[in-house]
């Protein structure tokens, strides 16, 4: 498999009120294309960093970044935007919306304004994404009427719009309750069935025994790895043992 | 503990008290000297004319005069104090040689007369009654002002040499816009020069009782006294001397006014900002049982002392500018002796400034009340942003820019703050635009058509000549035949008697021939047309107690004839009493003719001007353009300097304020800008949505602020320039100037101030705004 994501010796550090804290200290890690990976780790374990870094949304102190052939480190901050505009999704914990658009218009506006040509597309294309994920009826809503839940499918359709090769999740579960949740998660399965690779962040076990491979973070490492099983539905009580016996043995 | 919340709040916002402090001085500082000018500029006028004794009523007169007469007449009346006539010896331009200068291009009747014995004296610059030796003269201030005549220069005046040995200042004749201007000699050389050509009589009574002006007019037209000449009186020199310094003081006060209101946006503004941003500590303050009063004051202590440092800032910046303002009245009128008043007044006006600010800002705060603490805790700010432009949508508008449609969405979303902006670019464009439109407006030819003068390119007067209608129908012939002069008309000035309703006799100067071909604008009415109309001037018709469609007796050639008032008009010309008509009238002696010509094309006016010079030597020829600047020049100057003044008020105010409201915005808008990076916007794409915010509000605020000059701001104008006399004008508008440079001028400002203001939104990092 061709790898998406390649990260070498990654070391980003913050400093704050003087005094230094290394967030990610010289990580490693690969992301092959059609994956669907999760990292796991505590609070402050730096697997927020990492997603913003390895996003082009945060630059690093040292290390290299690949994605694909390029080397995040040397391009533009324009050239990230397009980067970000064309080959990723982004869904975060807070479904991040502007708030004077509906909700149509908010999942449009990247597409829209990366491929102007070919907005009739995109507006139907955006409307039978919103038809897929159960929110169809609530095109013209504001966002400040809907559910947690709805602005999060809201959020997938907007990262789903222009055919990212890779969709960046931080904490997409983490303001949901168990049942939003779950059907996030399935949306997510079905995505990354059809082909496009997925990382999420998350401090949640079940979410994290959703995907194929686990990777756990402490104090700005990875100090572990876990390929799961194929999920078919049932199994997912196993694989939440699975993941929580990992977790157990690194002492997390 | 309140200094030190403020210090650290003040630390926090440096722009914004910065921002505050620059408008509260510049509206102190503009409202500060406004008041200086006022007390001074009138403390001077009175201080001049009380010492220079200026007589409460003078009638030119040229021709014969009976002095017996008019003493008997002088004693016959208890409240005259004093009574005394003097001569003024009219000389011609190019009879006056100062240095290597000639007077020859002025356009004002300049001659020479002697010092008076007791009342109407000419001053030196200390304001002391000038003693002249002989082969000394002294000059009217205006030409040490213009730069034509030097102390020490050697003078040649009708052949005769003399020394310039001093400035005088002539409490009736100083203002440029009095046509006459008297140089001063001694008796002895006075008597050498004397002849009779030229030699006009000023007769000039001074009164007990001033209130008793009007009734001593009366009285010496009906007692028939010499006439031939302009009345003027007490009233209207005050008024000339006044009008200059007059109109600037009214355009400062007209932005003082307006930077005041701008202040109060900004203060409305940034309060109610700071009050959304520190909405969730309002409540926990609320919370924890602080009262609103301990709140406020604490808000209030910082506002209050942005105000007062503000305030005195503005004050000492008026006293370090005073200087230069009173420069003019100074050297005009001298000084005013109640400065210190003057100080005072500018100080008082300045507390006033300090409590409407406060009293504002303390109204601003009584929200506190209307904040909730639980709301406040529990659901931090409550969104300002409303649901504007639900159909404003971009999936039915995707094919505008998507920087354009977020940039307008922004605008609709948050209306309340854009139009506090909005307005302060109205009120700046208003004081860019007004004062330099005011300054275009009596810059122009035209102007002087609002004044009593008709529109045209060489004016050739006949005045202290004999014969002069047979000299006009002389010149009248040449110019007739001249290709170059394409229109000309013959206006001949004849006294005649008025006959009122009430029996009572009054005479008044009437100007006769045609007044259709170099029109005025007349207040009400038309021209005179036919045999039995008549158009008065404003200050005739007052005097006459006449208006519009009434008629009038007058008595010409023995017989009465009646009159219908079709006109009346504004007029500076000849103390401000005339009158025209177009029946003729061979009866009645010719006081004075005017000719009136158009020239073909302008640039021939200079040649024009020379060649009949030359041709009628015993006529002044003037460039109408020359006399404007004459009489117009020192006014038109001193509007230059204050249109100057408040353009760079006005952009100065935009640029601030756009850099201030950009600022903000951006740091309202960091997490929105987060995410829109995150879902790959540029910084630039940001850039831009702020660029097209502020362009859309700059250019509507102009074109509002245009719009609003025209209306409002023409109305207040007319106001100022009512003063003289002209009370019906339209702004004439230097198109490229007010239509292009000037918006361009203050979109560049705004656009400037808003790369300042967002250049920052590179800085927001992704991660920091939208990390959990």
């Amino acid at each position: 498999m061709k790898k998406i994501i390649v990260a070498q010796n990654v070391i980003k550090t913050f400093e704050e009120e003087q005094e230094k804290n290394r967030v990610l200290n010289d990580v490693s890690l690969f992301i092959e294309e059609g994956e669907f990976v999760s990292v796991m780790g505590p609070s402050g374990s730096g697997k927020s960093t990492l997603l913003y870094a390895l996003s082009g949304m945060d630059r690093v102190d040292e290390g290299q970044i690949y994605f694909g052939d390029m080397e995040l480190s040397k391009m533009t901050e324009k050239e990230l935007s397009r980067l970000r505009l064309t080959k990723m999704g982004f869904v975060f914990q807070q479904a991040a919306m502007l708030k004077n658009l509906n909700l149509l218009d908010n999942i449009i506006l990247p597409s829209i304004h990366e491929n102007k040509k070919n907005a009739k597309h995109i507006l139907e294309k955006a409307r039978s994404l919103m038809e897929q994920l159960g929110i169809g009826e609530l095109i013209n809503r504001d966002i400040t009427k809907v559910s947690g839940g709805q602005l999060q499918r809201a959020g997938i359709c907007r990262a789903l719009l222009n055919h990212p090769q890779i969709i960046f999740g931080d904490e997409p579960t983490g303001a949901l309750n168990s049942q939003s949740a779950e059907e996030i998660m399935n949306i997510f399965k079905i995505i990354n069935e059809d082909g496009t690779t997925i990382m999420l962040v998350t401090h949640d076990a079940k979410v994290a025994a959703r995907t194929k491979r686990v990777l756990y973070m402490q104090d700005g490492m990875i100090v572990a790895e876990q390929k799961l099983s194929k999920y078919n539905g049932k199994n997912l009580k196993e694989r939440v043992s699975a993941v929580t016996n990992k977790l157990r043995e690194i002492g997390i | 503990m309140y200094f030190r919340i403020i210090r650290n709040d003040l630390k926090k916002s440096k722009l914004i008290s910065t921002t505050m402090l620059l408008f509260v001085s510049i509206s102190a500082m503009l409202l500060s000297l406004a008041m200086i000018l006022i007390v001074n500029l009138f403390g001077s006028i009175n201080m001049m004319m009380t010492k220079a004794k200026t007589p409460h009523f003078m009638q030119m007169h040229d021709g014969s005069i009976d002095l017996e007469r008019l003493s008997t007449f002088a004693e016959g009346i208890d409240y005259v104090e004093d009574f005394q006539v003097a001569s003024f010896l009219n000389i011609d331009g190019s009879d006056m040689i100062f240095g290597e200068n000639l007077l020859t291009d002025s356009a004002q009747d300049n001659g020479v007369t002697t010092q008076n014995s007791s009342f109407d004296y000419l001053l030196d610059l200390d304001e002391n009654v000038i003693e002249v030796s002989d082969g000394e003269v002294y000059v009217p201030i205006c030409y040490w002002k213009d730069g034509t005549i030097k102390l020490n220069d050697v003078a040649v005046i009708a052949g005769k040499s003399f020394v310039v040995a001093g400035f005088l200042r002539d409490s009736q004749m100083n203002s440029t816009l009095s046509s006459s201007k008297r140089f001063l000699v001694s008796q002895n050389d006075y008597a050498s020069m004397q002849t009779n050509a030229g030699l006009e009589y000023l007769i000039e009574f001074r009164l007990n009782d001033i209130s008793k002006l009007s009734a001593f007019e009366e009285a010496y037209t009906t007692a028939g006294l010499e006439a031939n000449g302009p009345t003027i009186t007490y009233p209207l020199i005050r008024i000339l001397n006044a009008i200059s310094d007059g109109m600037v003081i009214g355009i400062l006060l007209l932005i003082s006014v307006l930077t005041v209101i701008i202040s109060l946006l900004c203060l409305r503004f940034t309060l109610l900002a700071k009050m959304e941003e520190d909405y969730r500590e309002i409540g926990v303050m609320k919370a924890i049982g602080l009262s609103i009063s301990d709140m406020k004051r604490i808000y209030l202590a910082k506002y209050v002392l942005i105000t007062f440092l503000g305030c005195m800032l503005g004050f000492l910046l008026s006293m370090a500018e005073k200087g230069y303002v009173l420069e003019n009245i100074r050297l005009y009128m001298g000084g005013s002796g109640i400065e210190e008043l003057s100080i005072l007044l500018g100080a008082i006006g300045i507390l006033l400034i300090f409590v409407i600010m406060t009293l504002y800002v303390n109204h601003i705060l009584s929200r506190f009340r209307e904040i909730s603490a639980v709301k406040a805790i529990r659901f931090e700010l409550e969104t300002q942003q409303t649901n504007a432009g639900k159909r404003f949508i971009l999936s039915r508008f995707y094919t505008m820019p998507s920087c354009l449609f977020l940039a307008i969405k922004d605008i609709l979303a948050k209306k309340k703050l854009y139009r506090t902006m909005f307005l302060v670019i109205i009120f700046a464009t208003f004081v860019f635009v007004v004062p330099q439109n005011i300054y275009y407006t009596i810059s122009q030819k035209s102007f002087i058509s609002y004044m009593g003068i008709g529109d045209s390119d060489v004016r050739i007067d006949l005045q202290q000549v004999s014969e002069i209608s047979k000299k006009a129908l002389e010149i009248q012939k040449v110019i007739d035949k001249d290709p170059n002069i394409s229109n000309y008309a013959v206006l001949t000035t004849k006294n005649f008697t008025v006959k009122l309703l009430d029996q009572t006799q009054k005479s008044i100067k009437v100007e006769l021939g045609n007044h259709l071909i170099f029109p005025i604008q007349y207040q009400e009415g038309k021209a005179p047309e036919s045999e039995n109309e008549i158009a008065l001037s404003v200050l005739n018709s007052d005097d006459l107690g006449v208006k519009l469609g009434d008629t009038m007796s007058l008595i010409v050639d023995n017989k009465e004839k009646s009159m219908q008032i079709c006109g009346i008009y504004s007029d500076i010309t000849n103390g401000g009493k005339t009158a025209k008509a177009a029946f003729s009238d061979d009866s009645a002696k010719t006081m004075w003719c005017v000719i009136v010509t158009k020239l073909i094309e302008t640039s021939l006016i200079d040649n024009k001007v020379a060649e009949l010079k030359e041709a009628f030597p015993y006529a002044k020829v003037t460039g109408m353009e020359a006399y404007i600047k004459d009489t117009f020049g020192q006014t038109r100057k001193a509007m230059k300097t204050a249109g100057i003044g408040s353009a760079l008020i006005a952009v100065i105010i935009i640029f601030f304020i756009t850099l201030l409201f950009m600022k903000m915005l951006v740091s309202k808008d960091q997490y929105s800008i987060a995410l829109k990076k995150s879902i790959g916007f540029t910084n630039q794409d940001m850039i831009k949505e702020y660029f097209i915010c502020s362009f859309l509000i700059a250019m509507f605020g102009i074109i509002a602020g245009i719009l609003l000059s025209n209306t409002l701001g023409e109305e207040l104008a007319r106001q100022a320039i009512s003063a003289f006399g002209a009370s019906t004008f339209r702004f004439a508008r230097n198109k490229v100037m007010t239509y292009l440079i000037s918006p361009l001028i203050m979109l560049m400002a705004a656009m400037g101030a808003s790369w300042l203001g967002t250049c920052k939104v590179s800085e927001i990092k992704i991660a920091e705004r939208i990390k959990e």
